[in-house]
């Protein structure tokens, strides 16, 4: 273990790690294989797997998607995929092997009574024809046998015990009245209700803000220890494991290939995937250097996979690691890990730098001094002015955008940040001219490109504006080749007078497209297949090219990885890093998530309810947060590193805290670069703060 | 485990040691070639020798970018899902046949369809080794008028049927993605869908004229509309999409947005109307005739069956025929229409 972690108690992991593996497992899944069947072909979807779940325990499994982490827990409450088999292993729980379950009803009597689940998106998991009350009170009623009157009152402690006010009104109301964290808090609730012995927790909180993410953890905490339940967690994102796990289990192509106490495994972690996913971490990147991304994509399930499966996309790989399947070695009697770099006949090697980062990952603030920015030698692109985007009209009238003001200087990064429904992406989209603006104006160069304007211009700014999109699964047509994609811009612009980037011929269309290919890294040959035979990260780089094409000079990055897995994420953050110094590119980022964006920009706006609440030079930002949404957002920020992250604070954004009935507020420059929205007594707060 | 074991420097990392070849023998009984001939190292760990196993091997980023291809083609899978609903390809070949025979029946018969000669002395000939379907009521073949007329309902169904298909989707997919046609497109369709049809097709019929032409026509001008609602409802469920977005960005013009981003997922819903267009467009024609607001001056399904109805009781074999022959066309549409959609859906490529 290095040192930092010494020097930061608090927590005691190894007392923990005792407490919990004194009794036996409770769950215990042995050598499980589990096969799909699609389109007639054979996919390995979890190759060999053991588990062992402890009373008591919180358990993060930690994995990409298509690692097989979600339809391995599925297991354990029957909600296999009907085109899936359990083909081989065993899972023990209560004396009973829950593979061999195929009655429906004896499934009945385990699921949602001993082993619950909570899924992902609270939006599908209710009912929307059902008042919340009655959703909750029916699994109330078929788990405890409690009727009537009886039943109402346990669903109104159910509802409170979740931290829903006001419970006697909420009872009789829709999901759709309900915002998503208060929906995830009802699924919980229901899950809750019947008292499970283990709660499986699927992304619980990847659909949720990083404010709401905080409060659902706290919540389940809560609940864990009231109810002494045990807890499997299922997810992505390590600031989330290192939030809640006693243990973790790192899975990958349907094996778990290391598992541990948090500790071991967030700093003394010997598989060389734990280290990739822990050093991809865009929160532990030096500005200016590349991120150690894990190139490469994982392997596809339908093939035979021989050896160790992360073996092609490691670059210490050993010659074994082709050849043959590495067996679980013991690191400690908590810590095992499936590599060949355990084996005694291998040679050493050191863990990566970044990891050690991680003990240090709160940064030393007291000394940061805040550089006045000079950017008067330099040339505003892009100039968004009183900026409105209102959609509806009459009563409907929803104002998404009120009021912003901003300028992106060439060459930098402007990163637009703030949860959803803040406007973020109606700016993006605005600018890029998807969204009309209702007030206001966007300037490219000095002239206005909003509204009507000229065809010559038009093409200009089509040439010279472009947009990367958040989903690379929606991003793309699924029914065009990837040339047809990529090459789509250069199509359209074909024989228009002054475009520079014109092709000649044929050939010449098809060699762009193999360099736009090669430049993001991707093979020429994908240029006749379809965006589905692709992974995520794989499908954004195609993404990339495409809008990289036409070389334009300015891109909007509309949150390009938040739908992203852990380790593509960074192979995206450095190619467009790349990319931005190659060729000068200007951004406008947009993401809800500040640690990834202050790796990434020059500049950060965070955005409340279409009102840009304060704007600063990235660091300025980080280390004099004056608005009091800044401070909450940057309070709820995850942490990879246990410790820190157990012991943050997090501070919640009272809208109520402004009293702008008689003084208005004011869009402000505070300090040089350093803008923040409030009225004449707050800016002067703000002042004396900045200054002490 | 001990720690002082070799460490290697990067350079060293990056010389290859040891060049694997691909096993053979694993790829031969892999017909499908599921995976790379590259990556097949099964038996290799024979071939190598025991102190290199722990040595580092060569690191190729193109090995690691490099997904299983899993040689998906849409239309492959559409033609091996549709193979796969027999009473579907047993219809298409009956309709095939069908339709072939229309030829040869002509050919083999032993009168002229074109010089039918009318002969009240043979009114009402039962099938017989002369006439093979018998005679009508005014003593012609009806051999050779049923097959005739098979071949002319054919012929003018799959044109209306098609000519309607082709407008409703132009127009439906307009009216779907252009916003500013959404009112335009829904009055006018609320203004000729609240009217009945066979009103329109009596009018057409007494100002216009009567004849196949103008009524096939006229039957492609009201008919459209259902398929274009449809399809208007369905790229709604596109249009939206952020691939559309990006197309928006890249300047692509409407015409492409329509024909690469849209259509291509409309496909099996556009199959299945023109298949149960067909079938329906018979029975317009049929029923058209049948009131006397289509004239045909030669044969049609239509006219037999009207002809038929005055007789079919004492002669049931007049009906007979021609209602046998619609309704293997109807079937078959209807068959074929539902498998070949279902074929088309790439959720049923599983």
């Amino acid at each position: 273990m290095s040192e930092t972690v010494m020097k930061t108690p608090g927590i005691d992991f190894d007392a923990r790690a005792k407490q919990i593996l004194s009794s036996a497992p409770i769950l215990s899944a042995t050598d499980v294989e589990v096969q799909f069947t699609l389109r007639g072909k054979k996919l390995n979807a979890i190759r060999r797997c053991s588990l062992d779940v402890y009373d008591g325990e919180t358990l993060a499994i930690v994995g990409e998607s298509g690692s097989g982490k979600s339809v391995f827990t599925k297991l354990f409450v029957g909600m296999l995929d009907k085109n899936g088999t359990i083909t081989n292993g065993s899972i023990m729980y209560d004396g009973k092997d829950l593979a061999q379950i195929k009655d429906e009803n004896e499934w009945r009597k385990i699921r949602g009574r001993k082993i619950a689940m909570v899924t992902q998106d609270p939006m599908t998991s209710l009912n929307p024809l059902k008042t919340i009350g009655r959703q909750i009170q029916e699994a109330i009623e078929v788990n405890q046998g409690l009727h009537g009157a009886e039943a109402k009152k346990e669903t109104l402690r159910m509802l409170e015990a979740v931290g829903i006010p006001d419970p006697e009104r909420r009872y009789k109301q829709y999901p759709h009245e309900f915002s998503g964290g208060m929906r995830q808090r009802v699924v919980i609730a229901i899950a809750v209700a019947c008292k499970p012995q283990i709660l499986i927790c699927d992304e619980p909180t990847t659909a949720l803000d990083v404010t709401i993410q905080a409060q659902i953890l706290d919540l389940i905490r809560r609940l864990q220890k009231e109810q002494g339940m045990t807890i499997i967690y299922i997810t992505h994102d390590l600031g989330v494991v290192a939030n809640v796990a006693d243990r973790v289990a790192v899975m990958y192509a349907g094996q778990i290939v290391e598992i541990g106490m948090i500790n071991e495994i967030f700093f003394d972690a010997r598989h060389p995937y734990a280290w990739a996913l822990l050093s991809a971490l865009p929160q532990l990147g030096v500005k200016g250097e590349k991120l150690p991304a894990i190139e490469g994509t994982p392997p596809n399930l339908f093939n035979v996979i021989h050896g160790d499966s992360f073996a092609p996309r490691n670059k210490r790989a050993l010659n074994i690691d082709f050849l043959e399947e590495p067996p679980m070695f013991d690191v400690s009697p908590t810590h095992q890990a499936k590599t060949w770099m355990l084996d005694p006949r291998a040679p050493h090697v050191e863990q990566p730098d970044t990891i050690r980062r991680l003990g240090d990952a709160h940064r030393n603030t007291a000394g940061y001094k805040a550089q006045p920015l000079d950017y008067s030698g330099r040339e505003p692109l892009v100039e968004v002015k009183n900026m409105e985007v209102t959609f509806g009209t009459g009563k409907k009238k929803f104002v998404a955008v009120n009021d912003v003001n901003f300028t992106i200087y060439r060459g930098e990064t402007f990163s637009l940040v703030g949860e959803s429904g803040s406007g973020k992406t109606t700016i993006g989209r605005a600018i890029v001219r998807i969204n009309p603006i209702t007030n206001g104006e966007v300037l490219y160069k000095g002239r206005r490109i909003s509204g009507k304007i000229s065809r010559e211009l038009d093409n200009e700014v089509i040439r010279n504006m472009q947009m990367i999109f958040q989903d690379p699964m929606a991003s793309l047509n699924e029914r065009a080749k990837v040339d047809y994609i990529i090459a789509e811009g250069l199509i359209n612009q074909h024989n228009k007078q002054g475009f520079k980037q014109d092709y000649k011929s044929k050939e010449e269309l098809s060699d762009r497209i193999q360099n736009a290919l090669e430049e993001v890294g991707l093979l020429p040959e994908f240029s006749s297949r379809f965006p589905h035979e692709f992974s995520g990260g794989q499908r954004q780089r195609i993404g990339i090219a495409r809008s990289l094409i036409m070389q334009p000079e300015f891109i909007v990055a509309d949150e390009p990885i938040s739908a992203l897995d852990v380790s593509i994420r960074a192979q995206v953050l450095n190619l467009l890093n790349d990319l931005k110094a190659k060729r000068g590119l200007t951004y406008l980022f947009i993401a809800h998530d500040l640690s990834v964006v202050r790796f990434i920009s020059d500049r950060i706006a965070v955005i409340h309810k279409g009102v840009i609440v304060e704007l600063a030079e990235s660091e300025e930002l980080f280390h004099h947060p004056l608005h009091p949404y800044t401070k909450a957002l940057l309070s709820a920020v995850p942490n990879p590193n246990p410790y820190l992250e157990r012991a943050k604070k997090l501070l919640v954004y009272d809208p109520s805290v402004h009293d702008y009935s008689v003084d208005k507020p004011v869009w402000s420059e505070i300090a040089p670069g350093h803008f923040v929205y409030g009225n004449e007594r707050e800016l002067d707060g703000y002042r004396k703060e900045l200054n002490q | 485990m001990s720690k002082k074991k070799q460490t290697k420097t990067i350079q060293e990392l990056e010389t290859p040691k040891v060049r694997m070849t691909p096993d053979s023998s694993a790829v031969e009984t892999n017909p499908d070639k599921q995976y790379d001939e590259e990556r097949v190292y099964v038996q290799a760990r024979s071939r190598m020798p025991e102190n290199q196993l722990f040595d580092f091997a060569v690191y190729e980023p193109q090995a690691a970018e490099r997904t299983g291809y899993s040689e998906y083609s849409y239309w492959k899978s559409v033609w091996a899902n549709f193979l796969k609903k027999k009473p579907a390809v047993i219809m298409s070949f009956v309709f095939v046949f069908l339709l072939l025979f229309t030829f040869v029946a002509l050919a083999i018969s032993k009168f002229d369809v074109y010089n039918l000669r009318i002969d009240n002395s043979l009114a009402f000939t039962a099938p017989n080794g002369t006439y093979w379907f018998g005679t009508d009521n005014l003593g012609r073949d009806y051999w050779c008028q049923v097959w005739y007329a098979t071949r002319t309902s054919i012929l003018l169904s799959v044109s209306v049927s098609l000519g309607e298909i082709i407008l409703g989707v132009i127009i439906g997919l307009l009216w779907g993605y252009v916003r500013a046609l959404d009112r335009f497109f829904t009055e006018l369709y609320n203004f000729i869908n609240n009217i009945p049809m066979i009103i329109y097709m009596t009018l057409i019929a007494l100002m216009v004229g009567k004849s196949v032409f103008i009524i096939g026509v006229a039957l492609i001008l009201v008919s459209w509309l259902g398929t274009a609602r449809n399809i208007r409802n369905l790229v709604f469920m596109y249009r939206d999409r952020e691939y559309n977005l990006a197309s928006r960005c890249l300047g692509t013009p409407l015409y492409r947005v329509l024909m690469k981003n849209i259509f291509p997922y409309l496909v099996s819903v556009i199959v299945l109307r023109l298949a149960l267009a067909i079938p329906s467009i018979i029975a317009y024609e049929t029923t058209l005739t049948y009131l006397g607001l289509m004239s045909i001056d030669l044969p049609s399904l239509g006219i037999l069956l009207r002809n038929a109805r005055s007789y079919f009781l004492d002669y049931p074999y007049l009906l007979v025929f021609p209602a046998a022959i619609v309704s293997i066309i109807t079937i078959t549409f209807y068959l074929v229409g539902n498998a070949f959609s279902d074929a088309c859906d790439s959720r049923n490529h599983v």
